[in-house]
């Protein structure tokens, strides 16, 4: 068509400045239900007990509009899938710290990106469901977001699964193996609750209070490793990253501004999540300080700079104005920062011959790393324990934990931490419901335990599961094939498919003098 | 404060007794080893002697532990209470139900 377009026709093109965009897409499209009520259009936003009085009250910063939002990640993406590309044309996984780093990546796949998924899934129904326009596109686009982040890290770490073992199956494993339990059940626990407590959970607790601790990890010790396509994916997701937590900071505010009643609610949340969230942060612990070849900071390092300098000094003060208090419990967690990560990878380290990734005993350069970090506590505490597995190793042995562990109730973590005030007392915290014994891992689980012991007596606990026969079978090979474990994913790193892989393919490049 | 909801929330919980039959959960920690991460867990006959349960349940995981002597290990509890476990008895007899910790050391 050579036409000139009429000049009417092309003054009704005419662009609108943004935030005018913004205001036609968000209020000018909403409108008041005539059919139906408005409680039976939004039937979940009431039972919580929050009260919201004017829904306009909900100011979005990033005033997206869907042209700009599809524009803006069109091209990260074109980015992103240019790294993946050349990394993997020129073999560049051989240019990794060492094959163990991925050991990392695998917990990633399993643990985190099906949270991704789950998260897409949730945001759209609250896309659907909040009352006010501008929350609901703001869930929309967080909804697409995560969708793409899923997308993204399967695209981008499945590169390695041609190479290397335990990055097949991470979907099923997400549903059944029993340190995937740990992320599901988490993420279950805020789907199910209400639309208000997931935002509060998810997006204020998750991805506001605890994002840093948990995502930058992997992410700097991608980098710091030869990992670059986890790297760029990262940065791809970075900016998506900062608006999740501007929403996060937003729908905090906004329910506390809506009315004063809302204040004990929140409070409660804010209180149950920060330790759940917490808890499950200690699975990255445990991979920060003891899973990359070059460790990027210790846990306890990032512990103080993001949660304890950026969180409690710089948030809490805010939202003090508020009526909202640091989160019960966090004494506890600055109280075990020296411990965490040991605690942890000790559990991965007794239990790897059940798990789609390898674990190792420290080396004697690592742990003078960790004794640099933790003076106060590897040499006396968790040094020694390394160097019996490190004798038993030199004499031909592998020490394996012969059985199955307690769970708690709650994270679902193995009850490996230790009283706060005594590292050499493991804490076990029990509660009666109904007349059967709950166990619990900390004051903290113990607390979300009580406060709602109806929901958490459901849990699916794998090691019960087991014993209840739901899980393929009584024998370790017949759990392991349930939970989609090949042989070789598993176990000690040392003379496992993966690390023969890497020697093999090193010396015949040393010997071609590549 | 009970669960929020739309409906009546009412669930069994996910591990009652009933669901063992004639067995039952028992928890077992090691006091004072690091080399295990936490207690163990098993699924054993409530009517057990307690004997059969040390021998043939707790020695072997024990025996993870390359160090574990079955003759060193003493100071038997039951929870938090101190525990004269006489081999002949049952897991029952001694008070042992569903998902009862028990510690002992060396």
């Amino acid at each position: 068509m050579t036409q000139a377009a009429p000049r009417a026709a092309a003054q009704k093109t005419r662009k609108l400045p943004l935030k005018e965009r913004y205001a036609l897409l968000t209020r000018d499209l909403d409108w008041e239900p005539s059919y139906v009520g408005k409680e039976q259009l939004f039937p979940y936003t009431s039972y919580e007990g929050i009260k919201i009085h004017d829904w306009d009250g909900w100011q979005d910063p990033f005033r997206l509009t869907v042209d700009a939002y599809y524009k803006y990640q069109a091209e990260k993406d074109k980015r992103l899938y240019a790294v993946l590309d050349s990394f993997a044309q020129s073999q560049g996984h051989l240019g990794l710290s060492d094959a163990s780093y991925l050991n990392a990546i695998k917990l990633f796949i399993q643990g985190v990106t099906p949270l991704e998924y789950a998260a897409h899934r949730h945001f759209a129904y609250l896309a659907r469901y909040l009352e006010g326009p501008a929350p609901r596109f703001a869930a929309l686009c967080q909804s697409i977001d995560e969708l793409r982040h899923c997308q993204t890290q399967i695209h981008t770490i499945s590169n390695y699964n041609k190479y290397y073992g335990g990055f097949h199956s991470w979907s099923k494993m997400h549903d059944r193996v029993w340190y995937l339990s740990v992320p599901k059940s988490l993420f279950d626990d805020a789907m199910s609750a209400g639309p208000f407590e997931f935002l509060i959970s998810i997006s204020f607790s998750f991805e506001y209070l605890l994002t840093n601790l948990l995502f930058v990890p992997f992410m700097s010790g991608a980098s710091f490793n030869g990992d670059m396509p986890t790297m760029s994916f990262g940065f791809s997701a970075q900016s998506d990253e900062s608006r999740h937590m501007t929403l996060g900071l937003e729908a905090i505010k906004f329910l506390l501004e809506q009315d004063e009643a809302n204040v004990p609610i929140i409070q409660g949340w804010i209180d149950k999540w920060f330790w759940r969230a917490y808890r499950m942060s200690a699975l990255v612990a445990g991979m920060m300080d003891y899973m990359l070849p070059k460790p990027v900071m210790s846990w306890k390092e990032a512990f103080e700079l993001y949660f304890e300098d950026q969180m409690l000094g710089g948030l809490f003060p805010d939202l003090d104005f508020y009526g909202i208090t640091p989160p019960r419990h966090v004494e506890d967690a600055i109280a075990e920062k020296d411990h965490l990560s040991h605690q942890v990878y000790k559990i991965l380290h007794n239990f790897s011959f059940a798990a789609s990734f390898t674990t190792q005993t420290p080396s004697e350069e690592h742990s003078r790393w960790l004794a640099e970090q933790y003076p106060a506590t590897y040499p006396q505490l968790y040094k020694p324990v390394w160097d019996k597995h490190a004798r038993a190793e030199a004499a031909g042995g592998r020490i394996f934990f012969q059985g199955l562990p307690q769970l708690c109730q709650v994270c679902q973590i193995p009850m490996a931490f230790t009283e706060p005030d005594d590292p050499a007392a493991i804490s076990f915290r029990r509660s009666e419901y109904r007349g059967e014994t709950f166990h619990t891992c900390s004051n903290g689980c113990q607390w979300i335990f009580e406060r709602e012991p109806e929901k958490y007596v459901q849990a699916w606990l794998p090691v019960h599961q087991i014993y209840q026969g739901h899980c393929g079978g009584a024998t370790v090979p017949e759990v392991l094939q349930w939970y989609g474990i090949q042989d070789g994913d598993n176990g000690e790193y040392k003379g496992s498919p993966d690390a023969r892989s890497w020697a093999q393919w090193h010396a015949s490049a040393a010997a071609q003098g590549v | 404060m009970p669960v929020k909801a739309l409906y009546d929330y009412d669930f069994p919980s996910a591990d009652r007794a009933e669901l063992f039959g004639d067995d039952q959960l028992v928890y077992v920690h090691w006091d004072g080893n690091p080399l295990f991460c936490s207690a163990a867990c098993f699924r054993v006959p409530r009517a057990l002697p307690f004997g059969e349960f040390a021998a043939q349940i707790v020695g072997p995981w024990a025996a993870s532990d390359p160090d574990f002597d079955p003759g060193a290990v003493l100071r038997w509890r039951l929870f938090d209470e101190p525990l004269t476990p006489e081999p002949g008895r049952s897991l029952a007899d001694l008070g042992i139900g569903h998902k009862a910790l028990l510690h002992f050391s060396v």
